[in-house]
Formats: C-alpha cells, structure tokens, sequence
C-alpha cells in the first residue's frame, strides 16, 4: 500500500508541474462549460442531462490523451527501468500512477462543480439526478484512465499511445449506435456493451449496479493488462 | 557476490550474449570492459532483473535473479546508462521518491537522503530542479539514486561517459569509496578507468567472454608479452637482432641523439645486454623491462574494430 502511496505522490508532484495537464484541464472545463450553455439553451431544462452525455464523449478523447505519457515517458526517460528494478510490483506502479489520474479527474469535475450552483440560482434541479450524473461520469473516467494507461505501455512515443487509447474506446462508444452500422439484429445485442447506454441510468438520477459493474470491469480489465503489459517484459 | 553462469541472451535469431560465465566476490570492484555494442549494458540489465536471460544462471547477493527478483532487487543499486531522472522534479522530491520507492525506513529517510547529497556533493542542491541539472550534477544525483538504500551490491552502467575530467575524478572517487565494503561492477569502454578502479577485470565482445583476471594478468595477455626498451649507440638493427636470445627488433626511433629499440627475446635479455655494454660492444643508456600496456592487450583480444558482430 505505501507503494501505491510513494508512486500516487510522485506522480502528483509531476502533474503540479506539468503544463500538459493544465491544457487538458482547461480544455475539459472550457467543453463543460459549452456543453452546459448549449444543454440549457436548447432544452430549457434545469438539468445537466446534455451535458452529462457530451462530457462522457469528451472525456473518452480527454483522457488518454492526459495518461499517454504515463509509461511512454518513463520509458523515454529512463525511469522505467529504474523503477522496475525498485522492489515495488508492477501492480502497485499500475494502481498508483491510475489513482493519480483520477485524483486528477476529481479536480476536473470539481471545477465544474460551478455549473450545478448556476442551476440551482436559475431553477430548481433534482439534487439526487446531479449526484448520480457526477457518479456515472467518474465511474466512465477510471474506466477511460485505465485504457490510457494500458495504450500508454504499448509506444514508446506518447502521442501516438494517446491516439491508440482513443482508438481503443472508440467502439465503446459507437457500438451505441452500432444498429446504423451493422443493421438491427446484431446491433441490438452489441448495446450492451456501450457507454452511453451505461450511463443513461446515472442522468435520469438510477445507479443500477449492471452500469456501476460495467464501468468497474472495464477498469479492471485495462488496469490488468497494463500490468501484464508490464511484466511482458519478462518474457519477451 | 554476483555469479554468472552460462549466460545466453537472443534476440530472435541473434545472440546479444553468447555463454557468459564469470563471479564477482564480496566487496571487490571488477570493471566489465568491451567495445560499444558488445553486450554490457545487456548483461547489467540481465544483473538487475530489468530484462530476463534466454538460458544460463545468474545469482547476485545470494539470490536467484529470475527465481527471487525482488529479493534481488532490495540488495541491488543501479545507475543505468542515463541517469534515471524526472525533470520535473527537485533533487531533493527525486531523492525522497527514490529513498521511499528503495523501502529506506521512514525514521532514517530525510538523515539518509541528506548523508547520501553529502556524500556526491549535492549539498545545496536540493531545491533545483533536475531538469535544469548539467551532465555531471545528473550523473551525481544518478550515483546517490543508486546508493541511497546502502545496497551491498552496485551495478553500474558507464559511470562517467560524457562527464569533464574532474568529474570524472570525482566519481571515480566515489567509486573506490566503496571498495571493501560493497561490491561494485562496472561496465565501461574507458580502459584508464579500468586500470584506475578496478583490480580485476571482465572483458566481453560480441557477446562473448574474451577473458578476465587482475589487469597485470590481462596485460600479459597481450601478444609477445613483456618486452625490452634500450636506448644504444654504435649498433645497428640487424647486429642487435643477432645477439643471443634475441628473436625480434623494432625501431623506435632517435631519442636525443640515442637509437630506441624495442627488444623482444627468448627470456630476459637485459643482463646479457648490460654485459656486452661493460665489454664495449655497445654504448648503452636506457635498458628497460616493459609490459605490455592494457590497451595492447585490449586491442589483441577484441580486435582493431571491435563493435557488434
């Protein structure tokens, strides 16, 4: 645990000075901030259902573009040697550097807290929906994250990791409209396996465990293979 | 201290490291010599668990590298090629992270990283940040990475490649600080620093071992082995090629007025070269048993080109 905690600092300390991490920062608040102004205007509800929706697609290209460089840098560098020779498990190095991202992430959403405040001076939203949309939409982050993690072990070279990571979610998304792509019968079982479907239940203010598992394997699941990623080394 | 035994390392159908066996014992500092691309920094990161061996036994501080890695891995300090170092962070944040990642005890870590600056002379330097570091200050920061858990073994990877000669000095310092108590090998193409550090040596080209003893050992490897410097008058060449004994002459050139030779003969030739000096055969001012230089021994055993195969 005091490894995950020695890594989880370190990689703190780099985002603090890391300008790239701002620029996504910005760049996240700036949509959310659209997102919210077009949700508002075009609907006239006092809800954050359009932008809940639009932001879990931003965050699908946000993120692995803020975990690329977790190991393609340290690789670069040098330091994953370093720290694969240090008697720390690949394990811990995996969990420390995703829990950064998402103490990341919680800043993030922690500055668009300002948008429900703006709701509730102009309307009265249902407190209990705004709750569950933040819930579904950190769930969707950490399963983000993960994949960024996992695409960053593969290149060397950051930018291209944060592209594949991108590519690698991509079907996540478009399986949600996969009945225009592969007709209607094999659309309609490849749905479940979409995020926005998972996360309609959290904007109409429903934590339905199925979604809350969705997002929790799929986190599992990358967070796994960045670590067999890792230790691939070994054999290869 | 360190044990290899047999060790093979391919890549696809290429061996990077072709039957390598040699031991390190406790406290001895031997210095891994070879041309670029021979298979040094391969085998060290074979040494450390970095990468695994494809056949063969290593064995460092007791453990099995491959058996028991971690194990391994508390007993070992590393300074990898590049100095494994994040720019973003300050010498002192660097050093904390590396002294907490090493398992260094909380109630002895700031004490720890503070001795270890102190030590490679870092002190002062803890708010800068590494980024803005010059080569030397990141090799330092590089070595007190790689010292700061007080590991009995030490692997290091070209220590003072790119460093300025009183850099060098100064690392090299620290290096033979270590002697006796910790065991140090040393990878390196620079055969003065061999002969500077490190009584014993293993050399490697090609992936393969070529030899390795003490220096004076590996010198005397060197074709022809010791010869004899003179420096006469009123001989020449082929008169002194006659003399008994000797089998080949080659000139040196004129030194201040006095002909240079270097002698090589069947046994010593000096008293038999004194000898006919006292008898007036030849005047004689300079009569010098020499070996050969590590260089010449260095150059026989992995050739004139050297490098990859």
């Amino acid at each position: 645990m005091s490894a995950v905690y020695t890594i989880w600092k370190k990689e703190m300390r780099v985002y603090a000075v890391n300008p790239t991490a701002y620029a996504f920062l910005a760049v996240f608040l700036f949509l959310s901030g659209l997102f919210f102004y077009l949700g508002i205007t075009l609907t006239g509800e006092a809800s954050l259902r359009v932008l809940a929706s639009n932001l879990a697609i931003a965050e699908l290209f946000i993120l692995p573009m803020l975990t690329m460089r977790h190991f393609a840098e340290e690789r670069r560098q040098g330091t994953l040697e370093m720290l694969l020779t240090s008697p720390i498990s690949p394990t811990s190095l995996v969990v420390g550097k995703w829990l950064a991202s998402m103490t990341l992430c919680a800043f993030m959403f922690l500055g668009t807290g300002v948008l429900p405040v703006i709701l509730a001076y102009y309307g009265d939203p249902d407190w209990g929906v705004v709750a569950s949309t933040y819930v579904g939409l950190f769930l969707a982050a950490g399963a983000f994250c993960a994949a960024g993690l996992f695409s960053s072990t593969l290149l060397d070279d950051q930018l291209a990791a944060g592209l594949i990571g991108i590519l690698l979610l991509l079907p996540f998304w478009l399986v949600s409209r996969a009945e225009a792509l592969v007709g209607d019968e094999l659309g309609e079982k490849l749905q479940p396996f979409g995020v926005l479907r998972h996360l309609d239940g959290f904007g109409r203010g429903v934590i339905d465990s199925a979604d809350v598992y969705y997002f929790v394997a799929m986190a599992f699941c990358f967070l796994l293979l960045t670590t067999r990623s890792l230790e691939s080394r070994r054999w290869r | 201290m360190i044990e290899v035994r047999g060790l093979k390392k391919a890549y696809g159908p290429r061996l990077a490291i072709d039957d390598v066996t040699f031991t390190v014992g406790k406290g001895e500092i031997v210095g891994f010599l070879g041309p670029n691309g021979a298979g040094k920094t391969t085998t060290m990161r074979i040494l450390t668990g970095f990468i695994p061996a494809t056949e063969g036994e290593v064995r460092v501080a007791g453990f099995d590298v491959f058996e028991e890695p971690y194990a391994v891995r508390e007993r070992v300090g590393y300074l990898p090629e590049t100095p494994p170092l994040y720019p973003e962070l300050t010498v002192g944040a660097y050093l904390e992270f590396c002294a907490e990642l090493r398992r260094v005890p909380r109630a002895i870590r700031s004490v720890r990283v503070g001795a270890t600056m102190e030590r490679v002379g870092l002190r002062g330097w803890e708010g800068r940040l590494l980024g803005s570091l010059s080569k030397g200050y990141r090799q330092r920061v590089g070595f007190a990475q790689a010292i700061l858990h007080d590991p009995p073994v030490l692997i290091l990877d070209e220590p003072t490649s790119g460093l300025d000669p009183a850099q060098v000095a100064g690392i090299r310092e620290l290096i033979l600080s270590l002697a006796g108590t910790h065991t140090v090998i040393l990878s390196t193409h620079i055969l003065s620093e061999v002969e500077a550090l490190c009584p014993r040596a293993v050399v490697i080209n090609r992936g393969k071992l070529v030899a390795q003893g003490t220096i004076p050992e590996l010198r005397a490897g060197a074709p022809g082995g010791a010869w004899t410097y003179v420096e006469v008058r009123g001989i020449d060449g082929p008169k002194l090629g006659k003399l008994p004994g000797v089998e080949v002459v080659e000139p040196l050139g004129n030194v201040e007025g006095w002909e240079a030779w270097r002698v090589r003969a069947a046994g010593d030739p000096r008293e038999m070269l004194a000898a006919r000096a006292a008898a007036g055969e030849l005047q004689l001012r300079t009569l010098e048993r020499r070996m050969p230089s590590l260089e010449d021994a260095f150059i026989a055993m992995v050739g004139r080109e050297g490098g990859p195969a």
